[in-house]
C-alpha cells in the first residue's frame, strides 16, 4: 500500500475528523451571516439603556439586566433553532453528505461534528452578547455615578454610589448566562434530532418552536393538575410522559431572579445545569439512533 | 505526480466490487405496498477495470451505487469492496465518490475543500498540503486553488469533485454522471482524467447516460432496466456484430476499390455499406472552437 493509504489506517473514533466537521460547520454558519442577529441584540440593549432615564438608578439597572438577559435568551434560542434546522437538509440536498459519508467517517462523528459546530457558534454568540452587555452595563454604571457626584458631591452620594457598585455586577449574572447557553444548546440538540427524520426545514423549525412553548408552559399545567383533584389518570400519565420527553425550560429562565439580585444556590445551579446537559446528550443519542437507520 | 500508482494491496482474485443477489425495496409512506428499486442484481468489477453501469432513469443505478457506498442498506443480498462488507466504515478507506451534480461548500476555496476531505481521511500537516497541491495540479485547478467554489464553473466543480474523491489515493472510484452539464471541452478533460486513473490501475465504477463516452472508456458494462440487470459483459463482446467485418482504408484508389468489390462479388459475402468515415461531432466541435 502506498504512503498515504498506510498513514490513514481507519480509527473507529477520531477527534480529528470530528474537529474537521465541527470547524467547517462553524465556518458555514458564520458565512451564512447569522451574526446579523448580534446587531439587533446590540441595538436592543444599547437602545434600552437610553430610554430608561426617567427611572431610579436601581430600577434602570434592573430593567437593563431584564431586557439584556431576555434578549440574550431569545436570540441564542433563535440562533440555535434556525442554524441547526438547515444543517442536515442542506447537506443532503447539495449531496455533500454523500461525499462526506462516502469517506471513512462514521455517522456518529458526522452528527457529533455538526452539533459541536452549532454549540461553538452559540458559545461565540453568547460571549459576544455578554461582552456587549457588560460594556453597556459598565458605561451605564459610570454615567450614573458621574451624575450622582455632579448632583450631590462624592461625599453626599457615597451611600448611593456604594449601592450602585454592589448591585450592578452580581455573581448571579454568570449562572444566568450559563443557563441561557444551556437552554439554547438543549434546543439545538432537539432541533438536530428533529431534522434527522423531518421532511423539511420548515417542519423542523415549527415543531421545535411548539416544543419550546410546551417546555415553558408545562410547569403551569403540572401545577394545575397537582392542585386540582379531578384530573384523570390519563392526564397525569400524559403530563408525566411529556415532562420526561420535554424538559421544564422555564427552569433555565432565571432572568427575574438575577435582575432582582436573588442569590442562586449552588445546588439549584448544579441541578439545572445537570438536567440541561443530560437532555443534550439524550436528544443527541436519539438523533444518532434515527440517523443511523436513515436511508440517504 | 508519480506516473504510476503503487500496486493494489489486495489480492488479484479479490474483486474491487462484488454485488451478490442485491435487492432493495422502499416502503411508500402511509401505504402497505413497496417499490422494488433493485431486483436480485449480481455483478463483479475486477481491479483495474472501468465498469459502466447503464440504464434509463429510475432503473436502479443510483440505488445500487448508494448500497455499494454503504449509504443505503440492502433489503437482501450483499455488497463488498475489495472483500470488505461495504456497510463497514473501514471499507470506505479505499473508495472515492463523486455524486451527480454535487454542490460542495461554496464558501471554501478549492484548496480548503481538499484539506477538509483530506482531514476526514486522516491526512494532516505537510502530507495533506502536498497531496492537495498534487491533486489541484492533476485536475488543472492550481490557478483556481485560492478561489471560492461559489465562483467555479460546472466543469471546475466536477474536477474539484474528482480531486476530493482521489484525496486519500483510493483504489476504487465511484463516479455518478461525472460529465453531466459540462461543456464538450470540460467533458473531454474529465474523460481524459478517468483514462489517466485507469492507467494508474484505479478501478472505476461509472454511471452515465452519455453512451458514446462510456463506449470510449469502459472495459465492461452492465445494463439495468427496472431494477434488474438485463445485460452484463465485456463491452467489445456485447457490441460487436459477429458476422460483419469493418475495413478502413487510407488513400485507396478507385481501381483498388473496384477490385475489392469484384473479389467480394465472387464470394457469398456482400458489401453492406461503403462510405467516407466520419469524425465525431465532439472532435469537430473541439476543432472549430479551438479547444485542446
Amino acid at each position: 500500500m502506498n504512503a498515504i493509504s498506510s498513514a490513514t489506517r481507519h480509527q473507529h473514533f477520531s477527534i480529528a475528523r470530528i474537529s474537521a466537521i465541527s470547524s467547517n460547520t462553524l465556518l458555514e454558519l458564520i458565512r451564512l451571516k447569522v451574526f446579523y442577529f448580534m446587531l439587533i441584540f446590540a441595538l436592543v440593549i444599547i437602545g434600552s439603556s437610553f430610554f430608561l432615564v426617567k427611572l431610579t438608578f436601581q430600577a434602570q439597572f434592573q430593567v437593563l439586566k431584564d431586557v439584556a438577559l431576555g434578549a440574550m435568551s431569545i436570540f441564542t434560542w433563535l440562533l440555535a433553532v434556525l442554524s441547526t434546522a438547515m444543517l442536515l437538509p442542506k447537506d443532503i440536498e447539495d449531496r455533500t453528505l454523500y461525499t462526506i459519508l462516502a469517506k471513512p467517517v462514521p455517522r456518529l462523528e458526522y452528527l457529533l461534528g455538526k452539533l459541536i459546530g452549532v454549540l461553538l457558534l452559540l458559545f461565540v454568540a453568547i460571549s459576544f452578547m455578554s461582552a456587549l452587555f457588560v460594556v453597556v452595563l459598565y458605561a451605564k454604571q459610570q454615567s450614573a455615578i458621574a451624575e450622582l457626584v455632579a448632583r450631590s458631591g462624592s461625599d453626599g452620594a457615597a451611600a448611593e454610589i456604594r449601592s450602585i457598585l454592589s448591585e450592578t455586577f452580581t455573581w448571579n449574572l454568570v449562572p444566568g448566562i450559563i443557563f441561557i447557553y444551556l437552554k439554547a444548546a438543549l434546543c439545538a440538540a432537539l432541533t438536530l434530532l428533529l431534522s434527522t427524520f423531518a421532511s423539511s426545514t420548515i417542519f423542523t423549525i415549527m415543531v421545535s418552536v411548539v416544543i419550546y412553548i410546551i417546555g415553558h408552559v408545562q410547569p403551569i399545567a403540572r401545577d394545575y393538575v397537582v392542585h386540582s383533584h379531578g384530573a384523570s389518570s390519563a392526564t397525569i400519565v400524559w403530563l408525566t410522559l411529556e415532562s420526561l420527553l420535554i424538559p421544564d425550560l422555564s427552569a433555565f429562565s432565571l432572568v427575574d431572579d438575577i435582575a432582582a439580585g436573588t442569590a442562586i444556590s449552588m445546588n439549584l445551579f448544579l441541578q439545572t445545569a445537570g438536567m440541561g446537559g443530560i437532555y443534550v446528550i439524550v436528544y443527541f443519542l436519539v438523533g444518532y439512533f434515527v440517523f443511523w437507520f436513515k436511508e440517504l | 505526480m508519480p506516473s504510476d500508482r503503487a500496486a493494489s494491496p489486495f489480492s488479484v482474485s479479490t474483486p474491487a466490487i462484488s454485488i451478490q443477489n442485491l435487492t432493495k425495496e422502499f416502503s411508500i409512506p402511509f401505504k402497505r405496498e413497496k417499490v422494488t428499486a433493485v431486483k436480485g442484481v449480481s455483478l463483479s468489477v475486477e481491479p483495474g477495470q472501468v465498469y459502466g453501469l447503464l440504464g434509463p432513469n429510475g432503473s436502479g443505478k443510483s440505488t445500487t451505487m448508494k448500497i455499494v457506498l454503504g449509504l443505503v442498506s440492502p433489503t437482501a443480498g450483499k455488497t463488498e469492496i475489495f472483500g470488505r462488507d461495504s456497510a463497514d466504515v473501514e471499507s470506505k478507506e479505499d473508495v472515492g465518490f463523486l455524486p451527480e451534480n454535487p454542490y460542495f461548500y461554496k464558501y471554501l476555496t478549492g484548496e480548503e475543500t481538499l484539506h477538509f476531505y483530506g482531514k476526514l481521511c486522516g491526512l494532516k500537516g505537510a502530507k495533506l498540503r502536498d497531496r492537495a497541491k498534487e491533486l489541484l495540479n492533476l485536475v488543472g485547478l492550481e490557478e483556481a486553488a485560492d478561489r471560492r467554489l461559489g465562483g467555479y464553473s460546472k466543469g471546475m466543480l466536477q474536477r474539484i469533485g474528482l480531486a476530493q474523491a482521489m484525496v486519500q489515493e483510493p483504489h476504487l472510484l465511484v463516479l455518478d454522471e461525472p460529465t453531466a452539464g459540462v461543456d464538450p471541452a470540460g467533458s473531454r478533460e474529465i474523460r481524459d482524467l478517468i483514462l489517466d486513473f485507469k492507467k494508474r490501475g484505479i478501478t472505476v465504477l461509472l454511471c452515465s447516460h452519455l453512451l458514446g463516452q462510456v463506449q470510449e472508456i469502459c472495459d465492461r458494462i452492465g445494463i439495468l432496466h427496472r431494477g434488474a440487470l438485463i445485460r452484463e459483459g465485456r463491452l467489445d463482446d456485447l457490441i460487436s456484430i459477429e458476422n460483419q467485418t469493418e475495413i478502413i482504408l487510407e488513400n485507396a484508389s478507385p481501381e483498388l476499390l473496384a477490385e475489392i468489390q469484384s473479389l467480394v462479388a465472387k464470394t457469398p459475402a456482400r458489401i453492406l455499406d461503403q462510405r467516407k468515415p466520419h469524425t465525431t461531432l465532439e472532435r469537430y466541435f473541439l476543432e472549430v472552437t479551438g479547444s485542446k
